[in-house]
């Protein structure tokens, strides 16, 4: 991990976001910077409308910017063209999102198999997929389809389907933002093993400073810009809390 | 109230409409499109339906023509003036064969009709009637179409020093018109030729003959009783024939009628399925917005409110989209149906058919209000927290499931769009439905156009053996049969005949020495084949006009006034005449008039070429004729019904493009979390599009043996029977047509995917997370 961390994943500067046009228009980012390493996970925290899904959006190549430059894992997004950036989204980053999104007609292990055989990805992704769905504890629930599943296990499938392709960042926008507070918790405690154990780089977006505290650092989300959180208390003093 | 509030209701249902556009204009487009086959439909067949009644009623058709060999006017007045319910006649010279021209035109099958003071029968549609004069004419409508003759041009007429000026177009449905008959007709007047050329024919008649009467009764119903009276003061007047207005029609109908009937039938499934349609996309709509009338009844709206409001957001839409479709329907329609009608000398509803488009304006926005204000209903009256809680879990992708089938679906992208799809039966179930629906018309349409070539171009599709025919006076059987290529020859003798009790009812008697099976065999419904020349085998057309069955006595009248009978044994499914036809041996009919001449029916040998056989004929001076198939052998009057039923098939084809586009945009619609989930995690726009392909095809899948079985089974023979239940029409469709229309399903569900995965791979990813 120690060799890993110095490793930058993403490197995203000045970041301009506009939505709506002449007076309606709204500057949500206005000269955002980010840099997020391998195996380091960073929780960005904000008033909800500050923005922070939007950040997200143009790190995982959903949305362009309007100005400003993102490299991640050494691709440069906001030039690429739409075939590059298809391509990047199914190699380089896996998405969390609040609501799960899994597909309701697929079962669970379909559902993490998505990315890699459905779409014709890498060839490893599906003994990768087992894997992971072994990994998370979800070989019991595997053949089940999602409404049938807690939000907690639902989660688990995502987050799981996020990594299959083996990504060098994952991106999750309030992935406890539905869940209970147990569920949550080991939601959290995968992020962080991910960033951990897999040396992936984790950008976090919530609301809570409870689940921020997994954070190897806290950026304040505000005006646009990112700002580093202060008095953020260290990981280590919180972390045991937050699992329990 | 003041108009306030519903001024603010408008406001704001339009408000609502603009941001649901893409909705709104696929709503719209169903309308236009289920509308525009019902407008088609309507022109169609109402103008085809009602075209004879219209026609006759303008033209003030009489009730009987009489034709008979010329005689002297007063003569004929005399003995007509005694007939009971007479109401008024008029005597009329009919010259056929008159040389006739035009600029570079010319014909001498020209049709000359003078007409004397007194009713016409004919309908002026341009221009003014005859005055006396002797240098005016009016034309047939068909001749001023086909020459392009306008009113005040000229027109060469042979006799006639200098022609005539043309003053008028006339119409007149007792006859077929020009070029599908075989000779222009063309009217000029008695007084004003007497007055230009004095007597013409100068025998000291005193004045011209005449050689027919139209006749008008008092009391139609009564109008047997005047035949038969007619005939008993006929004596004296030789080659005397009647018919009447229904006769007219009859003959008609040999030209078009199965088309026409056809046609009608078609429109009535038309109008069926134009129903389903609008309900089902009525429905789809509203099963949308469960949310909102969640949300408008925790806010308190009453259930009633909800239902109306659904209703008048219906109407907003349907309102302009039913008239552009109706629009559409009558402008693709309204041209060939025109032709159609002109062409059997039949006037066109004109305004007439505004009142029917305006009902079915009607019809539409009120099936589509009650389509989407009953489910709107229905889902309102349910508590609103489960309506709420219901379109919250399929918002977010969780509830969808629950009705999903676990199908074997193929793996990847396009297994997904065919589970996706499997999920939503109901919606799946409606579309299906009106993809089916609509290819069966459309295999319809299809088989019927090449029944009509086959009918036109081959015999054996009305049960006719032998290929020509010639001219039996100047040569023999024996030396036809001696030609290379011919197989057997018989005489064969058709004779046109009435009902000795009903002097109004035609038909023809058709007989060959022997067996005539060898050479016309319309399949036998019921009873046996003729054994002996007392036996007769006639047309269930027949059975049905006169009330026959196997057993009774078909008495006939021939044209020289001899009556013959004949014991039916058995009923034929004959198509010629409309099935007023018998069959029986030559014997009788010799024996009532020997003067009848048999033409020679020509078999040729298998593989023989019709046209070595044709020369050998012409050679022997035996005038050959193919044998055509229907009575319509007119080529032009062909094109023109194909033009028709294309046109007819256009609209559906449409309707089946639509169909689909419509059901994968709602997928798409509904879905487009999914979609955006799958793009997120790295699908390309290759991926979108098999996932709707995957969609399609499943619809396509269910539709395509459902739609050929319902035309197979279903449609065809329905049609075939609304159309001439007097025989059998072959009206399934053959494997050309079916690989034709699954090429063209393919086709369209290839289109609608691409035009909706379009769509969808242009949408920004974002938007279709917050909202899926
Ligand atoms: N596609 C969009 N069109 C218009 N406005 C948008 C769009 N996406 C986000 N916004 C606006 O940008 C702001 C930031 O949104 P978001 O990034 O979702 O905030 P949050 O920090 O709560 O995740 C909000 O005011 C939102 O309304
Ligand atoms: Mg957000």
């Amino acid at each position: 991990m120690s060799i890993l961390s110095r490793v930058t994943v993403v490197s995203a500067r000045g970041l301009v976001k506009t939505f709506g046009r002449g007076r309606a228009a709204r500057r949500v980012l206005d000269g955002a910077d980010l840099d997020v390493a391998a195996g380091e996970i960073v929780a960005v925290l904000g008033r909800s409308g500050s923005g922070k899904s939007t950040l997200l959006h143009l790190l995982g190549a959903l949305d362009r910017p309007d100005g400003g430059t993102i490299s991640v894992a050494g691709r440069r997004l906001e030039r690429a063209g739409e075939r590059a950036l298809t391509d990047f989204r199914r190699r380089h980053v896996g998405f969390v999102f609040q609501f799960f999104h899994l597909v309701p007609e697929l079962s669970g292990e379909e559902n993490v198999l998505l990315p890699g055989r459905l779409l014709g990805g890498e060839a490893g992704a599906a003994r990768r997929g087992r894997e992971l769905v072994e990994r998370l504890g979800l070989e019991e629930v595997a053949g089940a389809l999602p409404h049938t599943l807690s939000g907690g296990e639902q989660q688990r499938f995502a987050i799981a389907r996020a990594l299959v392709n083996d990504p060098e960042l994952v991106l999750a926008d309030e992935p406890t933002g539905n869940l209970d507070a147990e569920s949550g918790a080991v939601v959290l405690q995968l992020l962080r093993e991910i960033a951990a154990r897999d040396g992936r780089a984790v950008v976090l977006v919530t609301h809570d400073r409870d689940a921020a505290a997994i954070a190897d650092r806290v950026l304040w989300m505000g005006g646009g810009r990112l700002d580093p959180e202060r008095g953020s208390p260290p990981r280590a003093l919180r972390v045991g809390a937050g699992a329990a | 109230m003041s108009n306030r509030p519903g001024a603010a209701y408008l406001t704001g249902a339009l408000a609502r409409l603009r941001v649901r556009r893409g909705r709104g204009l696929l709503a719209a487009l169903g309308i236009v499109a289920a509308a525009a086959m019902l407008g088609a439909a309507v022109t169609v067949g109402y103008g085809l339906a009602t075209g004879f009644e219209r026609t006759a009623e303008r033209a003030d058709l009489p009730d009987v023509i009489a034709r008979f060999d010329e005689e002297r006017p007063a003569r004929v007045d005399e003995r007509v003036r005694a007939l009971p319910n007479l109401e008024a006649v008029s005597l009329r010279l009919e010259i056929r064969d008159v040389p006739i021209g035009a600029g570079s035109r010319y014909t001498g099958d020209g049709v000359a009709q003078v007409v004397r003071e007194g009713r016409r029968g004919y309908a002026i549609v341009e221009g003014r009637d005859l005055r006396p004069r002797g240098d005016e004419v009016v034309v047939e409508s068909g001749l001023a179409r086909e020459w392009s003759l306008e009113v005040g041009d000229r027109l060469e007429v042979g006799g006639l020093d200098g022609g005539a000026r043309v003053v008028g177009v006339a119409v007149s449905p007792d006859n077929v018109a020009y070029p599908l008959a075989a000779g222009p007709r063309f009217y000029l007047s008695n007084e004003g030729l007497l007055a230009r050329y004095g007597d013409p024919s100068g025998a000291g008649f005193g004045e011209p003959p005449v050689n027919s009467l139209l006749l008008w009764t008092r009391d139609p119903d009564r109008l047997e009783e005047t035949l038969t009276q007619a005939r008993a003061v006929s004596y004296g007047i030789t080659d005397l024939r009647f018919i009447t207005r229904s006769g007219v029609q009859v003959l008609i109908d040999q030209a078009a009628g199965i088309v026409v009937a056809l046609l009608v039938a078609f429109s009535l499934v038309a109008l069926t399925s134009a129903v389903l349609m609008l309900a089902a996309s009525a429905r789809a709509d509203v099963e949308r917005r469960l949310s909102t009338i969640g949300v408008m009844r925790a806010v308190g709206f009453s259930r009633r409110g909800v239902a109306v409001r659904h209703a008048g957001e219906a109407a907003l839409v349907a309102l302009p989209a039913a008239t552009l479709g109706l629009a559409i329907g009558w402008l693709i329609a309204a041209g060939p149906s025109a032709d159609l009608l002109g062409a059997i000398n039949q006037l066109g509803p004109g305004l007439a058919l505004l009142p029917l488009l305006g009902a079915c304006l009607a019809g539409i926005v009120a099936v589509v209000c009650a389509a989407t204000a009953w489910p709107a209903w229905r889902a309102a009256g349910r508590a609103p927290a489960e309506t709420l809680r219901g379109a919250e879990l399929r918002g977010r992708g969780s509830g969808a499931g629950r009705f999903s089938l676990r199908l074997p679906a193929p793996r990847g992208a396009f297994g997904l769009g065919v589970r996706i799809v499997a999920a939503r039966r109901v919606r799946l179930t409606a579309t299906a439905a009106v993809l089916a629906v609509a290819t069966a018309v459309v295999l319809l349409m299809l088989a019927l156009a090449a029944l009509l070539e086959r009918l036109a171009e081959d015999p054996g599709t009305l049960g006719k053996r032998y290929e020509l025919t010639a001219d039996a006076s100047s040569t023999s059987a024996r030396e036809v049969r001696a030609l290379p290529g011919v197989e057997s020859v018989s005489p064969r003798y058709a004779v046109e005949a009435t009902d000795s009790f009903r002097l109004g009812e035609n038909l023809q008697v058709i007989a060959f020495p022997g067996d005539h099976t060898r050479f016309e065999a319309p399949p036998l419904a019921e009873g046996r084949r003729l054994r002996s020349s007392a036996e007769a085998e006639i047309g269930v057309g027949l059975a049905q006009a006169l009330g026959l069955g196997v057993g009774a006595t078909l008495a006939t009248q021939l044209p020289s006034g001899e009556e013959t009978r004949f014991r039916v044994v058995g009923l034929v499914r004959a198509l010629e005449k409309d099935g007023r036809v018998a069959y029986t041996r030559p014997r009788r009919l010799l024996a009532a008039d020997p003067s009848i001449e048999p033409e020679l029916a020509v078999r040729l040998e298998a593989g023989a070429d019709r046209a070595v056989v044709e020369r050998g004929l012409a050679a022997a001076g035996a005038l050959p004729q193919v044998t055509g198939g229907a009575s319509t052998s007119n080529r032009s009057f062909l094109a023109l019904l194909a033009t028709l039923l294309r046109a007819v098939a256009l609209v559906n084809g449409l309707v089946c493009l639509y169909a689909l586009v419509q059901s994968l945009s709602l997928t798409a619609i509904e879905r487009r979390g999914t979609v955006a989930t799958l793009r997120a995690c790295g699908a390309g726009r290759a991926h979108v599009v098999l996932v709707l392909a995957g969609a399609a095809a499943v619809v396509v899948a269910l539709a395509a043996p459902f739609g050929w079985a319902l035309e197979r089974f279903a449609l065809a023979p329905a049609v075939a029977g609304l159309a001439a239940d007097y025989a059998e029409l072959p009206l399934g469709a053959g494997g050309g047509e079916l690989a034709l229309v699954g090429l063209g399903v393919v086709l369209v569900a290839g289109a609608a995917t691409a035009l909706v995965a379009r769509r969808a791979a242009r949408e920004p990813i974002v938007r279709g997370l917050r909202e899926g």
